[in-house]
C-alpha cells in the first residue's frame, strides 16, 4: 500500500477572542446536558421548594391573612437568616445530585476514547479546557442555587420594599457568595471525580459518595475522638458553617468560619491536583 | 447437567473473579472504607494514652476525694483540699443582661483532676463552683456505645452501602466498560451459572473485607480499656456480640450486593438506583413498620446486639416520628433477607439472560 508523506501547517488565520473559545465547549454541551431525561427531572424537581419558598414569602407578607390566628406565628414565618439557610441546605442537596448526573459526563469520555489531543491540538491549553467544563457545570448548578435565591430575594424585596433590602443587606451577599462558593466545590469534585476514574457511571457513584462517606468519616471522627475539628474534614458541613456566618445564624459547635474557609480551600486545591495530574494532553504508556 | 457440574462451574467463574475483585487497583478504595474506623479506634487508644499520661503527670487525687466537691464551693476551698490541678484554665467573655444594655464581664475558671480512672471538669463563676462534670476517660460501656454507632452509622448506612455499589456493580458494569465482557459470554456457561458465580465472588470478596473489617474495628475499640474489664467482657458476651456484628456485616453484604448486582444490569447509570435506595434507607426509621420491612437495614439491624442510637442533636420533632419496627428474630431476619435476595437474584437472572453487549453505549 503506497504510504504518502502528509505535511501538516499550523492554522494561521485568524483566531476567536479566548473568552468566545472557552464559551464554544459548553455551547455544544448544555444542549447535550438538557436532552437527558435524569437531568430534566432533576431541574424540575428542584423548583418545588424554592416555589415552596415564594408562597412562605407571600404569606409572611400578608399578615391579613394570618394575624387573626394569634401564638407566634408572626416570629414563625418571619423572613431571615434562618429562613435562607432552610433553602439553600435544600437547593444544595439537589444541586450535589445534579452535578452527579452532569458532571462525570464532562471529562470521563474524553479520557476514556482519548479525546483530550483533539481538544489541546486547538487554541485552548488545560486550563482553557477545566475552565470551560467547570463554568458548564457551574451554569448548570446555578439554576438550582443562583437563579431561584435571586427570585426569592425579587419577591421579598417586591413585597416588603426595598428598605428590607438595604436593611438586610446581609442575606443576600451571604446566600449567593455561599451558594457560588458551593457551586464552585461541587463542579470541581464532580470534574475532579470524573477525571479520576474516567468512566462515567463509576464516577457519578463517586461523587455522591465523596460527600456521604466523608460526612460519615467526619461525625465519626468527632464522636470517637471526642473533638470537633473532624467538621473540617465534611465539605458539606464545612460549607454549612461557612454560610451561617454570612447569614449571622448560629451553626452550632465546632470550628469557625474562617478555619472551615481555609479547610474548604485546602480541599480545592487537592481538586486541583487530581485535575492537573489527570488532565495531560498526551499519556506514555510504558 | 448436573447439579453438581453447575456448582463446580460457578466455583470456577467465582474463583477467577475473586482475584480481580480483592487485588485489582479498582478495588482498593474499598479497603480504605472497611479499615478506617479501625485507624480511628487506634488513635483513639493513643489520645487516651496521651491524655493519661499528662492528667497523672500533675497530680493524681483519691476517688473519695474527687466524689466529696460539690456545686457552690469556692474555688480556694477546692484548691486546698484536692491539691494542684492536673489542668487550670482561666478565661473571662462578655455577656448582655436580657433587658438591660449595659455588658458584663464574667470570669470563669476550669480545674481538671484525675482519680486514674475519672476525670473531674469542674467549672467555676465567678470563683464559685457552677458545673461539675465527672465522667470516665475509657470504659467497656463507652467503647461499646460508640462501636454500636459506629457499626450502624459508619458501616452499615456508609461503607458497606458504597462499598458494595463498587464492589457489585463493577462485576457487569465493570467488564461492559473494560469491553471484556464478551469473553464470559462466549465462555460455554450458561447465564445464570455466570451471574451466580460472579454474585459468590463479589459477596465472598465484600464478607471478608467488611466482616474482618468490622471484627478488627471491634478488637481496637477494646485496646484503651483496661485489661481487666476486657477479659470480664470476654468471659461474658463480647464474642457473642462481636459475632453478631461480622454476621450482621456479612448479611448486609448479602442484601445489598444482590440489590446492586441487579441494578448493574437493569441500569445503566448507578447513581439514580444508588440515590434512591440511600433514600429509602435513611428514611427507614420514619417509614410505618410494613413498609420498615421492605429495606435490606431492617433485617441487618435486626441481628445487630443493640439497637441503633439516635443521635445527640435530634430535634425533639424528628424523635416523635422516628418509630423503628420492632426487631425480627434472627432466623426470620437471615430469612427474610435470604429471600428478598433470591428474588432479587431471579430478577437479575431474567435480564442477564436478555443482556447484549453495547460497548459504545458507555
Amino acid at each position: 500500500m503506497a504510504v504518502y508523506k502528509r505535511g501538516y501547517q499550523r492554522y494561521r488565520g485568524e483566531l476567536t477572542g479566548r473568552y468566545t473559545r472557552l464559551l464554544a465547549l459548553p455551547r455544544f454541551v448544555w444542549p447535550r446536558l438538557i436532552e437527558q431525561r435524569m437531568i430534566l427531572i432533576v431541574l424540575i424537581v428542584s423548583l418545588f421548594w424554592p416555589l415552596a419558598c415564594i408562597g412562605f414569602i407571600y404569606v409572611s407578607n400578608h399578615s391579613e391573612l394570618w394575624s387573626g390566628l394569634g401564638g407566634d406565628l408572626g416570629k414563625f414565618l418571619q423572613i431571615d437568616g434562618k429562613f435562607f439557610r432552610y433553602f439553600m441546605d435544600t437547593q444544595a442537596v439537589m444541586a450535589v445530585i445534579l452535578a452527579a448526573l452532569a458532571g462525570p459526563g464532562l471529562i470521563a469520555p474524553d479520557l476514556a476514547h482519548n479525546g483530550l489531543p483533539l481538544y489541546f491540538s486547538r487554541p485552548l491549553s488545560r486550563l482553557d479546557y477545566v475552565l470551560a467544563r467547570l463554568f458548564t457545570l457551574v451554569a448548570l448548578l446555578a439554576m438550582v442555587t443562583l437563579f431561584p435565591a435571586f427570585l426569592l430575594f425579587a419577591m421579598q424585596g417586591g413585597l416588603a420594599g426595598m428598605g428590607w433590602l438595604t436593611q438586610n443587606w446581609r442575606l443576600p451577599f451571604g446566600v449567593f457568595t455561599g451558594f457560588t462558593l458551593h457551586i464552585l466545590l461541587v463542579s470541581l469534585v464532580a470534574l475532579a471525580c470524573s477525571a479520576w476514574v474516567k468512566w462515567r457511571t463509576i464516577a457519578g457513584a463517586l461523587v455522591v459518595g465523596f460527600f456521604f462517606i466523608l460526612a460519615g468519616v467526619a461525625e465519626m471522627l468527632n464522636n470517637v475522638l471526642e473533638v470537633t475539628w473532624g467538621i473540617l474534614l465534611n465539605p458539606a458541613q464545612s460549607l454549612y458553617t461557612v454560610w451561617s456566618a454570612m447569614l449571622g445564624v448560629d451553626a452550632g459547635e465546632g470550628p469557625g468560619a474562617w478555619a472551615c474557609v481555609a479547610g474548604l480551600a485546602v480541599l480545592s486545591a487537592l481538586l486541583g491536583v487530581v485535575l492537573e495530574k489527570k488532565l495531560r494532553p498526551v499519556e506514555v504508556i510504558s | 447437567m448436573t447439579l453438581n457440574f453447575r456448582s463446580r462451574q460457578i466455583w470456577t467463574i467465582a474463583r477467577l473473579e475473586l482475584r480481580r475483585v480483592f487485588f485489582s487497583r479498582r478495588s482498593f478504595w474499598v479497603y480504605g472504607l472497611a479499615l478506617f474506623p479501625l485507624l480511628i479506634f487506634v488513635m483513639q487508644t493513643i489520645a487516651v494514652e496521651y491524655q493519661k499520661r499528662t492528667l497523672s503527670a500533675v497530680n493524681t487525687i483519691s476517688p473519695a476525694l474527687m466524689d466529696s466537691v460539690r456545686e457552690g464551693e469556692r474555688v480556694e476551698a477546692v484548691l486546698e483540699r484536692l491539691g494542684k490541678p492536673s489542668r487550670d484554665r482561666e478565661y473571662s467573655f462578655r455577656r448582655r443582661e436580657r433587658d438591660g444594655e449595659e455588658e458584663v464581664r464574667i470570669h470563669n475558671r476550669q480545674l481538671h483532676y484525675w482519680d486514674g480512672q475519672r476525670r473531674a471538669n469542674l467549672i467555676f463563676q465567678e470563683g464559685v463552683l457552677q458545673n461539675i462534670h465527672i465522667r470516665q476517660l475509657v470504659s467497656i460501656d463507652l467503647q461499646r456505645l460508640m462501636y454500636n454507632g459506629v457499626f450502624h452509622y459508619y458501616y452499615l448506612k456508609l461503607a458497606i452501602f458504597f462499598g458494595c455499589l463498587g464492589i457489585f456493580m463493577n462485576l457487569f458494569r465493570g467488564e461492559m466498560l473494560d469491553k471484556t465482557l464478551h469473553f464470559w459470554l462466549l465462555a460455554p456457561a450458561r447465564r445464570d451459572v455466570l451471574l451466580a458465580g460472579k454474585y459468590l465472588a463479589g459477596l465472598l470478596a465484600a464478607s471478608v473485607i467488611f466482616g474482618t473489617g468490622a471484627a478488627l474495628t471491634y478488637g481496637a475499640m477494646l485496646w484503651p480499656v483496661e485489661s481487666a474489664e476486657v477479659r470480664t467482657f470476654f468471659a461474658g458476651p463480647a464474642l457473642e456480640q462481636m459475632l453478631r456484628y461480622s454476621a450482621a456485616a456479612l448479611l448486609a453484604c448479602l442484601g445489598y450486593g444482590s440489590v446492586f448486582l441487579a441494578a448493574g444490569l437493569l441500569v445503566r447509570n448507578p447513581i439514580i438506583p444508588a440515590v434512591v435506595l440511600l433514600m429509602w434507607e435513611s428514611a427507614n426509621g420514619f417509614l410505618p413498620a410494613v413498609l420498615q420491612k421492605l429495606s435490606v437495614l431492617h433485617y441487618v439491624q435486626s441481628l445487630c446486639p443493640m439497637p441503633a442510637p439516635v443521635e445527640e442533636g435530634t430535634p425533639a420533632l424528628v424523635r416523635m416520628f422516628l418509630a423503628p419496627a420492632p426487631a425480627t428474630s434472627w432466623p426470620l431476619a437471615v430469612l427474610g433477607l435470604c429471600s428478598l435476595t433470591a428474588a432479587i437474584l431471579y430478577l437479575a437472572a431474567q435480564a442477564v439472560k436478555r443482556l447484549e453487549i453495547n460497548y459504545g453505549g458507555d
